[in-house]
């Protein structure tokens, strides 16, 4: 067991920097992603911690004991590539014993963990088959089973799942999260995919640009995303924002923007109490502005606006409407099926005010307390 | 991946086939030719004045019979197989080691480097042969095994190297590092991951060197001249002096022939193609 520790890493290619100033702290046996759009640094930061690639500054602590200066080979952790890295002249059983011979387990103790390894991840009658004679799936379980049979304190998975199809990737992340529950093993996962990350780990680090935008728990990084580009990565469709000022009129605080004044409920009108008076960025999901003609279902903090339908995209069990309020604005918001909105008609709906997110223009920053 | 060429109309065919024809022609009637005379009499070579016939007249194998009784012709094959095998395990075990570095790891001055090897390759190696011959005798190594061998590694080195940095080169990059997190040390994945993979490229270059050092005349005149130690060739070109029947040369040529033919036959199933596949997605 061991936790992961890095502390103010810096990390430039050519003089670009690409990590800068991050610390982040793994639990011994926590499953944490690393969620960012494609080039923000989250290969870097496993390459780093492998060891693969040298750290420019700042010092990384595995277990408490600092890792810097320990080469790749003697870090005794297990990584799975985003390519998955298969010895293609060697079969499955010898890919996935490789690491126990280089490091000298006795036989019997081999043959157990490899016949435990190929019963977990469903391996059995492919022993004897070179990686290029199974599907891309069995491949990437091949790559999981040899990193686990090390028994690694500390398992690295840079995007192990990205090449797999929908269905295959669901059973993927079932059997990962199994795996990870009856190993128990510290894991730290890299993906750009945020189903991946919010189904399966126990904390997100979002990173953008080399940095650490928040570092919490999959519904903390929904429900109450830190930054405003956690607010736009996080969450499908993407949230809306709107520009506002802040401000108190009679009895309730809420933010003054073209569509109309959005209330905040109680709960938030404390937390914001600093910011009064500045000019913010609000931020509504989709999911929180809803539609019903049933004007009873209205609760104390919701804000009813009026939009007109102008564009409609199908998810399957529900639509997508794309609207536009006062002063052009534009408006995403989810309807039912059954619901019956018609394009080019004023439609009123509710924005749900215990779901709303200010950030501070500046800063980028939740302006909330 | 095979995949099947379109169906060709049948203009087409015969355009190919006329030309597949045509070079197998060039590769195959100067071959024919030298097989041909090696089993001809005298008498269908020197015909005085009437043509040459095509197919070998009172075929024969006297010539043959005449180089399996001389015991120098033995000692001939064995010093060249000698010198071959010997140059081809010298030249890769100095050539592979290096094109791993270079191919792999930031070498301060790697081009300088790379120039400096083809370089002796860059003159005609009559012209280079004299200084060599020169430098090597003021080390006694002419007259010697081990000076042949490494006079033919010199020639043989920056071939090997050079296709050796290609053959690693296409070797993914994620293998190796992945054995590195693994434990595996620096010497563990040269010889249990990049070396089976480039097997296909390090048989390429076997059979090269093999073949470089067979045939290979202008370095072996110079460093073995007349004496003790001979090749295959000096032994052809000695034949040659004395001026013997041209059917004689022949079955020498054949004979120079053969082995080479046989080790790249018996290196071809090594040649395979695709063995990276499935690695990396
Ligand atoms: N060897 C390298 N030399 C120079 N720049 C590099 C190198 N490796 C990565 N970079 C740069 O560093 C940045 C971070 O790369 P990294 O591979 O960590 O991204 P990533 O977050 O894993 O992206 P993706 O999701 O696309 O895999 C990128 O801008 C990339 O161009
Ligand atoms: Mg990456």
């Amino acid at each position: 067991m061991a936790d992961v520790a890095l502390s103010h890493i810096y990390k430039s290619y050519d003089g670009n920097p690409v990590i800068a100033d991050l610390s982040l702290t793994v639990k011994s046996g926590e499953f944490v992603t690393l969620l960012g759009p494609s080039g923000c640094g989250k290969s870097t930061m496993l390459r780093m911690i492998a060891g693969l690639e040298s750290i420019d500054k700042g010092d990384l602590y595995i277990a408490g004991r600092r890792y810097n200066d320990i080469p790749a080979q003697k870090r005794r952790l297990a990584m799975v590539f985003q390519s998955y890295a298969l010895f293609p002249h060697m079969s499955v059983r010898e890919n996935i014993l490789f690491g126990l011979k280089i490091n000298k387990v006795a036989p019997a103790l081999m043959e157990e963990k490899f016949t435990w390894a190929i019963a977990l991840f469903g391996l059995t009658g492919l022993e004897r088959r070179l990686p290029k004679e199974i599907s891309g799936g069995q491949r990437q379980r091949v790559a999981l089973a040899r990193a686990l049979v090390l028994d690694p304190d500390v398992l690295l998975l840079d995007e192990p799942l990205s090449n797999l199809d929908a269905a295959l990737r669901e059973s993927a992340m079932e059997e990962l999260k199994r795996v990870h529950r009856s190993v128990g093993k510290t894991i730290i996962y890299v993906t750009h995919n945020q189903v991946e990350a919010m189904s399966m780990s126990g904390r997100i680090a979002v990173l953008a640009g080399g940095n650490l935008e928040q570092f919490a728990a999959p519904q903390a990084v929904y429900d109450d995303p830190q930054t405003l580009f956690t607010a736009g990565f996080i969450g499908s469709p993407p949230m809306n924002f709107l520009t506002g000022l802040l401000q108190t009129r009679g009895t309730e605080t809420g933010i003054a923007t073209e569509v109309g004044f959005i209330i905040l409920d109680k709960e938030r009108q404390v937390r914001c109490v600093a910011s009064l008076g500045k000019k913010v960025i609000v931020g509504i999901r989709p999911q929180n502005i809803s539609y019903t003609d049933h004007f009873s279902a209205r609760r104390v903090s919701d804000t009813s606006i009026t939009l007109k339908a102008e564009l409609f995209e199908t998810l399957g069990d529900r639509n997508l409407v794309v609207a536009r309020g006062a002063g052009d604005t534009v408006l995403r918001f989810l309807m039912k099926q059954d619901d019956d909105i018609l394009p080019d008609r004023q439609v009123g709906v509710f924005i749900d005010g215990r779901k709303i997110h200010v950030f501070d223009p500046d800063t980028r920053k939740s302006i909330f307390k | 991946m095979k995949t099947r060429l379109p169906p060709m109309s049948s203009a087409q065919r015969t355009i190919w086939l006329i030309g597949i024809a045509g070079v197998l022609f060039f590769i195959l009637a100067p071959l024919y030719l030298l097989v041909k005379y090696s089993i001809s009499d005298s008498a269908s070579i020197n015909t005085g004045g009437a043509p040459v016939p095509f197919w070998p007249y009172h075929p024969t194998l006297i010539n043959y019979w005449y180089l399996f009784t001389d015991s120098q012709f033995y000692k001939v094959i064995c010093s060249s197989l000698f010198i071959a095998l010997g140059t081809v395990v010298v030249s890769m075990m100095l050539g592979i080691p290096a094109a791993y570095v270079l191919g792999r790891y930031e070498v301060p001055g790697r081009k300088t480097l790379m120039l400096g090897l083809i370089s002796v390759r860059l003159f005609p190696d009559i012209s280079s042969v004299v200084p060599v011959t020169e430098f090597f005798i003021r080390f006694d190594a002419q007259n010697t095994y081990w000076g042949i061998v490494l006079a033919h590694t010199l020639l043989a080195l920056p071939y090997v190297i050079f296709i050796g940095i290609g053959s690693f080169e296409s070797i993914p990059r994620d293998l190796e590092q992945q054995a590195r997190v693994m434990g595996a040390s620096r010497f563990q994945i040269f010889r249990r991951i990049l070396l089976p993979l480039s097997v296909p490229g390090l048989v390429a270059i076997a059979i090269y060197t093999f073949l470089l050092s067979w045939d290979e005349f202008v370095f072996a005149y110079f460093l073995l001249g007349l004496g003790k130690i001979s090749t295959l060739t000096l032994y052809l070109k000695q034949k040659m002096t004395y001026a013997p029947p041209q059917n004689l040369l022949a079955t020498i040529s054949v004979c120079l022939s053969l082995p080479v033919i046989l080790f790249a036959m018996l290196m071809q199933k090594y040649m395979t193609a695709g063995i990276t596949q499935g690695s990396v997605k």
